[in-house]
């Protein structure tokens, strides 16, 4: 009897250790996959495969073949809908093209070649701003809150950077962080007046953070004059001078040396956030509380949670968030302020909010799409002279079929809403 | 039954009559074998407590539900309406308890919206508000036809209800509870307004619970109890405390056992003088003094609207206070934060369980927590312990026989008995020295309501102080030891429950002060 049960001890230890031993794996191929593949080694997609594979072996012994395949295919029926939802809008894309005179498939092969191979770089480059933004707009979303300005979070993330880049003399292990940190500060306090506003006049938040978004646009040039913009010298005038190269972000050629020369390490520092964002709302008590007041805040309220602090801390970690976005595009990529930006990285977050539906791991895949998709059509319209445009209504498409997928949800809610709600008068008969 | 239809009209035809309604869900019947007959020019009141079966019976007129069985005549001949639509296009107006109204538009543009004069695509406005004029005049409704909606009273409100059924040429109007939302001096301009109507011919039904309007407005008055027509009386011909006994009964379902506990000493939960408004801004709550001791159940009777809502908001620290002061074991917690009321043993059971005391979208752990996340042991340096969490919810989910598919399941999928239960766990679970509960059986099966008070009973046995909130007087009079009517407002009676009686409660719930000095 009891040799029985140490042997059964025994067997669970070992099986232990080996679940331990196959997530330590999967995460090693993850890494590196994700990092050499990013870098347009895309060899590096095969040790992705492979985590992949560890990841179903493990889980098939955790949960047991059944409840595992039971898992999985709930898994990829969810992975199932954008999926159709992107290939329907492709589709309605050809229709155009074929409509307008253009080679859908010469069109598409440029696209795909021109956004995962061939420029896969910026693709990578696109969706870095966008994975912030994204990830700012709905970790906002889960508290119940729009916050639709995070255009002008990520300018003073943009100005907050090249203000300190110009000055600061530090070393990068120094300084870096401490720009992020002073970045992540002028976005939120952005969003502290929207918020106390919010909490005591109720003044709604797409109103004022909007507002702010345009009054940080007008700031944008002023700033620029003064920090080096000449608008005498014709070449640049609007742009300030260059950062402090010593703050540059490290570059994926210094380890990896056919990695494009511009790629810069802000992509690994996005899918961090990202995870530290699920994270945070999915594991920490604050993350249960945004939540349950964006779900419900009068039943938060009535349980004690204070919802005017909640709100508050929501939009400004949102805020903080969007900030960052700046900061990296300025350190990683421009190492500088450019007046005429018009990438429009705040009002995109919101369209990739909404696609991924504020899951944080959604949003980096659907922000890498967005980067494919921009990256891939300025090849597409150099090499097969198909207008870029045609991008932008693909896009469009893409947002309407995934938005129509949430009407029909709404109207799936209110019809179980309605059936519920008959439930209850059959069983109460309220008068 | 042969029921013979097309009646030929006489000055005796009813202009509308039911025969014999039956409305059935699922277990429920709603209606069982109602008969009314409603005269032109007429003003019948439909008496009833809440669940009694007026709503439905209104639903059913205007084709919001189809009678399980019965027949509906209009004139003298059987019709069915599949539509509020069809009921309006034969002439039955409804004024609904909550406005069908669109506050940014004019009160013509309220009125005529959906059934508006249109010549070649163009709405004829002026045509419309000549319409509106006339009609208002005719009636006595005096209300301006350009005025926003937003910037009108309630009462004003209602009286373009009323307008908007009349251009709808309404020859019957029915009103949903018409004065829950009043003040009293709008109620008496809509009693003038209602009479003035009936001498023209129109035929009026109001469902309303109190005794005092009924006698105010209306010719005959018919009482509906748990479905059922239990009486028809001529208003002039009718007492209040007979109309009053028919309509509470005094059937009792329930009879749970209640151990006689000691007599407290100091009170847990004191209640001063307490005075509060309800959302807009009329006063809700006047001078309210109340006290509860150790093991004692204290139940608040009434009829919906008295001042309920507002009681349980400022004890429970949701709603502005305007005097007055609310003492927690001998301290002052009238403007006490709702966290630290709940930290120091104060517990409270909402009425509304899916809007206001759970988050439907989540888990039934994740509800289990709400509110107590803060320190250990659910939570360490800020983040969750998802053991700690599950390992709560399994031992509340068996302790309070809470029945999921999981802990992880969606409290959504679960019944209303169970919801229930898993408010009645997570409240209870902090053991809390001051219970409110408001409506704690309201939608709920009899197995578990019957749960419910056990639940509640033990938590009085092991010493807790609690006020019942409730609209039913057979679980007032099943939990409480005493009992405090509540009448617009006030505490118009206090009394031991063993020496009172249903049919005095209920008189002084209708009636207000004015039953003590009748009886």
């Amino acid at each position: 009897m009891k040799g029985r049960i140490e042997a059964g001890d025994d067997t669970t230890s070992t099986r232990l250790r080996m679940r331990v031993a196959l997530t330590v794996v999967a995460l090693l191929l993850t890494l590196s996959g994700t990092v050499l593949y990013l870098a347009s080694y895309f060899w590096g997609g095969w040790l992705l495969a492979a985590a992949v594979l560890v990841v179903v072996v493990r889980l098939l012994s955790v949960r047991g073949r059944e409840a595992g395949i039971a898992w999985l295919k709930a898994v990829l029926t969810r992975a199932l809908i954008p999926v159709i939802g992107i290939g329907c809008a492709l589709a309605i894309g050809a229709i155009i093209m074929l409509s307008t005179g253009y080679d859908p498939a010469a069109s598409y092969a440029a696209l795909f070649y021109g956004g995962l191979v061939r420029n896969w770089s910026v693709s990578v480059l696109n969706a870095v701003p966008l994975i912030f933004t994204g990830l700012a707009i709905a970790f906002a979303f889960q508290g119940g809150l729009f916050n639709i300005g995070a255009e002008g979070q990520y300018y003073i993330g943009v100005i907050a950077a090249t203000w300190l880049g110009l000055r600061l003399d530090l070393p990068p292990q120094l300084g870096i962080p401490l720009i992020f940190l002073v970045g992540m500060v002028f976005g939120a306090a952005l969003n502290a007046i929207p918020a106390v506003l919010k909490v005591r006049t109720g003044a709604h938040e797409v109103v004022t953070t909007m507002m702010f978004a345009y009054a940080m646009k007008t700031v944008a040039p002023i700033f620029i004059r003064a920090n080096g913009g000449d608008p005498t010298h014709s070449s640049h005038p609007l742009t300030t001078d260059q950062i402090s190269d010593k703050l540059f972000l490290p570059l994926f050629k210094t380890f990896l040396p056919n990695a494009n020369y511009r790629l810069h390490v802000g992509i690994l520092l996005a899918i961090v956030t990202a995870l530290v964002v699920q994270f945070i709302l999915k594991r920490t008590n604050l993350g249960y509380k945004i939540r349950a007041v964006g779900c419900n805040p009068v039943a938060a309220r009535t349980q004690g949670i204070s919802v005017a602090w909640i709100t508050i801390a929501s939009l400004l970690i949102s805020g903080a968030i969007a900030g960052m976005a700046g900061v990296t595009q300025v350190l990683g990529l421009d190492h500088r302020m450019y007046g005429d930006l018009n990438a429009g990285y705040g009002w995109n977050g919101i369209s990739i909010a909404l696609l991924a539906r504020n899951n944080p791991v959604a949003i980096v895949f659907t922000s890498i799409l967005w980067g494919v998709l921009d990256a891939g059509g300025q090849y597409m319209a150099r090499t097969a002279h198909t207008p870029n445009a045609i991008i932008e209504i693909i896009k469009s498409i893409i947002l309407f079929l995934m938005l129509a997928e949430t009407i029909y949800e709404y109207f799936g809610s209110k019809i179980s809403a309605w059936r519920s709600f008959r439930r209850l008068q059959r069983k109460g008969g309220r008068s | 039954m042969s029921i013979e239809t097309g009646t030929p009209f006489t000055a005796d035809t009813p202009i509308l009559e039911t025969r014999d309604i039956c409305k059935v869900f699922g277990a429920l019947s709603a209606n069982r074998n109602i008969s009314i007959r409603l005269m032109r020019g007429e003003i019948v009141a439909f008496l009833g407590e809440n669940g009694a079966g007026k709503s439905t019976l209104m639903n059913i007129l205007f084709g919001l539900y189809r009678p399980t069985s019965g027949q509906i005549l209009l004139d003298g001949e059987a019709v069915r309406f599949s539509s509020p639509r069809e009921a309006i296009a034969r002439g039955l107006g409804m004024v609904h308890q909550h406005f069908m109204l669109v506050p940014t538009l004019t009160v013509t543009q309220n009125i005529i919206l959906g059934d508006e004069p249109v010549r070649l695509g163009q709405v004829l406005y002026k045509k419309a508000r000549r319409r509106v004029v006339e009609i208002s005049e005719r009636y006595g409704l005096a209300v301006d036809p350009e005025a926003r909606l937003e910037d009108l009273s309630v009462g004003m409100q209602q009286r373009v209800e009323i307008l908007k059924a009349l251009y709808r040429d309404a020859r019957v109007l029915i009103l949903d509870e018409p004065t829950a939302v009043l003040t009293p001096r709008e109620v008496g301009e809509l009693f003038a307004v209602l009479k003035r109507l009936a001498e023209s011919g129109t035929s009026i039904i109001i469902i309303t619970h109190k005794l005092e309007e009924v006698m105010d407005l209306s010719d005959r008055v018919y009482i509906l109890r748990r479905g059922e027509m239990v009486g028809e009386r001529k208003t002039r011909e009718a007492s209040a405390s007979e109309l009053a006994n028919l309509m509470v009964g005094r059937d009792v379902v329930l009879q749970v056992e209640r151990p006689a506990l000691p007599p407290a000493s100091a009170p847990v939960l004191a209640i001063e003088a307490l005075s509060a408004r309800n959302s807009r801004g009329l006063p809700a709550l006047r001078n309210v003094g109340l006290s509860i001791g150790r093991g004692e159940i204290l139940g608040i009777a009434g009829v919906e609207g008295n001042g309920q809502k507002e009681l349980c908001e400022t004890i429970a620290g949701l709603g502005p206070v305007d005097s007055g002061r609310i003492l927690f074991k001998g301290e002052d917690v009238t403007h006490w934060s709702i966290r630290t009321r709940m930290r120091k043993g104060m517990g409270y059971v909402p009425q509304d369980r899916r809007g206001s005391a759970l988050v439907l979208p989540f888990t039934v752990e994740e509800n289990l927590v709400l509110g107590r996340t803060d320190g250990k042991p659910i939570s360490r340096a800020g983040l969750l312990d998802f053991g700690a969490v599950r390992s709560r919810a399994l031992h509340l989910m068996e302790d309070y026989d809470i029945r999921a598919a999981g802990p992880e399941s969606r409290i959504s999928t679960l019944s209303g008995g169970n919801q229930q239960k898993a408010i009645l766990a997570r409240e209870f679970s902090s053991s809390p020295d001051f219970l409110l509960v408001s409506q704690p059986t309201r939608g709920l099966d009899v197995g578990a309501i019957e749960y419910v008070y056990r639940r509640i009973l033990e938590l009085r046995e092991k010493g807790a102080a609690i006020l019942l909130v409730s609209m039913e007087l057979e679980e007032i009079f099943a939990l409480s030891d005493r009992i405090a009517v509540l009448h617009g407002g006030e505490v118009v009676f206090v009394t031991e429950a063993a020496t009172t009686t249903e049919t005095e409660v209920g008189e002084y719930m209708i009636r207000g002060r004015a039953a003590g000095v009748a009886s």
